[in-house]
């Protein structure tokens, strides 16, 4: 019984642990700056699939933005627009920043200094692993605490303009078919094998 | 020299018809081992337990082997929450036919080949998942795979040719157990296979299809393994085993009314599907659940969901023990009482498992959730061998497709709309559990009473012989057909409880 109680002692250990580490994590979306950086976010060609297709991507500092000095980086990402949500809750955009996750594709980020409020300019080259969908590019200022503190987007607020679409890969190869239908081939072919050749050995035998 | 067929259709391949034959264990007359020695191989007995087992275990592997690569599958394939539940339901909804029909092959071909067959013959529909391109491919070919989970029936029919009536609870408890681990076994093995296949530079999209040779292979060499390595029967007087497939020659028609028109057939029909049936909805979707809900990596959403599957090791068989335990002090009623308590227990755990707001906490429920739901299943069918005697097989496999029934049954309402989120359908999961284990109660044997209610008194109805030789006609009973009953009751006296006789010789 002393084992029981001593489970059960670290089970209640590790729940007060867990319920303290909760409390922490709740900063807002809604409490960051809006529109503090602009972006835009042009596709060179539409519909031609990852791995090939570029988006030309800029950011500068808007003119309105007032938490600027506490800038330490700008990251870039990829997130979905509402179309692309619809009946997936993985991709649910929620309030909480942390529980947030409609913007999972990391594109680039940036050390940021006061002389960069002009912004960058870069090109970025779609990853092979990001699905078919409707998309936007969001960038978020994050402070010393690599919090995030304001952000902008390439599109309004409601995310209904200047939204584009990603054409995925299938991950499918020829060379994958082909081995799958010889596997399956063997597999049958060798069952078949196995039993026409049990019941000639049989035969054989009762014949003799 | 062997002959090419034995009892009932079954191949004589591996036979030694040598008299002097000696085993590595004690057998019955029949040659069915009398005692279950766990790591022996030896030739035929156990080493057909393990063939058995293991090829359960590898049709378990391919069934569930999507369900912790969909956080991966349902990116590149576009799916939808509906898509992901559908294919789901599919997954567990083949079998359900396909082991009612297993039992025919079985008498047909016998175990060895009906295994066999199985494996080999859904090896196919395996490999195929990796040429899918879109939702409509992925559930039709989850629902194909699914279709070898049949190998349940061949199992339990091989091992009940190889081992005494006796252990064969135990026996097939275990076999079952193990097989069933395969679901959990795969939660951990294919996370780790495409992160393998993915540091070899594939891609995403590439790698999980690739991934999916591997549970394809292991049909084709656990097939060609049962067809050079597995006997259907022990051996022996070839001229003995003929003459008792002679005896028994029972109608279908008849077989099956018994069953069906025994209300006891329906409820465990019920029990079973909140049993396994949730075993195998939560191997569909606990992977997922922990990737969704804690932000944990794949491979570590895999170990803590291989961890509910893998439970199966010991928690099913602890559950018959448990259940031949309670049958000791109180018989039937105890056994009865087990499997209410048991279940009950593992469906409070599920509620609290979608309850659960913090990563321990849901481990903890969710490990507890396991070892109720497990145990259930080994408790389940510690009862289901004396609900008939005559009916037997297809009332277990009755009992096995309503597993399945309830499985497609829950994941169709809970985990396929956008109605619930995935913890708020565990949480109604649990709580459907606990309310279609109550039926247990209206499980009354007259000769052994049931949970609220003595056994009867009644001098003639009261006793097991009654219970067991009703189930013939005078017609029947002329032709002396129920002979095997009357010996069944008088065995079955160990239901009796502390009342029972403390040794029992027919």
């Amino acid at each position: 019984m002393a084992i029981h109680k001593i489970l059960f002692a670290s089970l209640l250990i590790c729940l007060l642990i867990q319920s303290s580490h909760a409390a922490t994590k709740e900063r807002l979306f809604s409490d960051l700056e809006k529109s503090a950086l602009e972006v835009t976010a042009t596709p060179s060609r539409v519909g031609e699939g990852v791995g090939v297709d570029k988006l030309s991507i800029t950011w500068k500092v808007s003119s309105t933005a007032t938490k600027e000095p506490e800038f330490k980086a700008i990251k870039v990402k990829l997130c979905y627009a509402p179309a692309s949500q619809v009946d997936r809750p993985w991709r649910k955009t929620e309030n909480e920043l942390f529980k947030d996750k409609s913007c999972p594709h990391k594109i680039s980020s940036w050390s940021y200094d006061p002389a960069m409020k002009a912004g960058q300019s870069f090109d970025y080259t779609l990853e092979r692993d990001i699905p078919t969908g409707t998309y936007f590019v969001r960038a978020y200022a994050v402070d010393t605490k690599d919090h995030e503190v304001a952000f902008g987007q390439s599109t309004n607020e409601d995310k209904t303009t200047n939204l584009f679409s990603v054409q995925a890969i299938s991950g499918r190869h020829k060379s994958l078919d082909i081995a799958s239908v010889c596997f399956s081939v063997f597999s049958v072919v060798a069952l078949l094998v196995f039993f026409v050749n049990e019941k000639r050995k049989a035969k054989i035998e009762q014949s003799e | 020299m062997g002959d090419s067929t034995g009892d009932t259709g079954s191949s004589m391949h591996g036979v030694s018809t040598d008299k002097t034959g000696k085993y590595d264990l004690p057998v019955d007359l029949e040659d069915r081992a009398t005692v279950f020695k766990l790591f022996s191989f030896a030739k035929p007995h156990m080493r057909t337990f393990h063939l058995s087992w293991i090829s359960f275990s590898t049709c378990f592997v391919s069934t569930f082997a999507a369900a912790p690569l969909v956080p991966i599958i349902r990116e590149n394939l576009n799916l939808t929450k509906q898509d992901v539940g559908n294919a789901g339901v599919a997954s567990v909804s083949g079998s359900i036919f396909s082991r009612l029909v297993m039992g025919a092959v079985c008498d047909l071909l016998g175990p060895r080949y009906g295994c066999a067959f199985l494996v080999m013959l859904s090896a196919p529909t395996v490999f195929s998942m990796s040429c899918v391109s879109g939702a409509a491919g992925f559930i039709t070919v989850r629902f194909m795979i699914g279709f070898c989970l049949a190998t349940f029936v061949s199992c339990q029919y091989w091992m009940s040719t190889m081992f005494t009536s006796k252990i064969i609870g135990l026996v097939n408890g275990t076999a079952a157990g193990w097989g069933n681990m395969g679901g959990g076994i795969t939660q951990l093995l294919m996370p780790v296979v495409y992160e393998i296949i993915r540091r070899c530079g594939a891609t995403a999209f590439t790698a999980w299809r690739i991934a999916f040779f591997v549970p394809g292979w292991l049909h084709i060499i656990m097939g060609i393994l049962v067809l050079t390595l597995g006997q259907d029967l022990p051996g022996g007087n070839r001229k003995a085993v003929e003459k008792k497939g002679k005896v028994v020659q029972d109608k279908l028609g008849k077989i099956m009314w018994c069953a069906v028109s025994n209300y006891r057939t329906w409820i465990f029909v019920l029990l079973y599907g909140y049993s396994m049936g949730v075993e195998l909805s939560t191997d569909n979707v606990i992977a997922e659940y922990f990737f969704d809900r804690f932000h944990l990596k794949l491979h570590t959403a895999g170990i803590i969901a291989a961890s509910f599957g893998m439970a199966n090791f010991f928690a099913r068989p602890a559950g018959g023990y448990a259940s031949d335990i309670a049958a000791k002090y109180f018989g039937m009623r105890g056994r009865l009482w087990a499997l209410w308590i048991i279940q009950t227990a593992g469906g409070l755990f599920c509620v609290w498992l979608g309850l659960a707001n913090t990563l321990v906490t849901a481990i903890v429920a969710m490990i507890l959730f396991s070892l109720g739901a497990q145990a259930a299943c080994g408790a389940t069918f510690a009862i289901v061998p004396f609900v008939s005697r005559r009916s037997l097989g297809i009332i277990s496999g009755l009992t096995g497709a309503g597993g399945n029934f309830g499985s497609g049954l829950t994941q169709l309402i809970f985990f396929s709309t956008s109605q619930f989120t995935t913890e708020q359908g565990l949480t109604w999961m649990g709580v459907m559990i606990v309310a279609c284990t109550l039926p247990v109660m209206l499980i009354h044997f007259p000769q052994w009473g049931s949970m609220f209610r003595p056994p009867s008194t009644d001098p003639v109805k009261g006793t097991a012989e009654y219970y067991y030789v009703s189930e013939w006609n005078e017609e029947e009973k002329q032709k002396n057909m129920h002979q095997g009953s009357v010996a069944f009751a008088i065995n079955a006296k160990s239901e009796d409880g502390r009342n029972a006789p403390s040794t029992i010789t027919v």
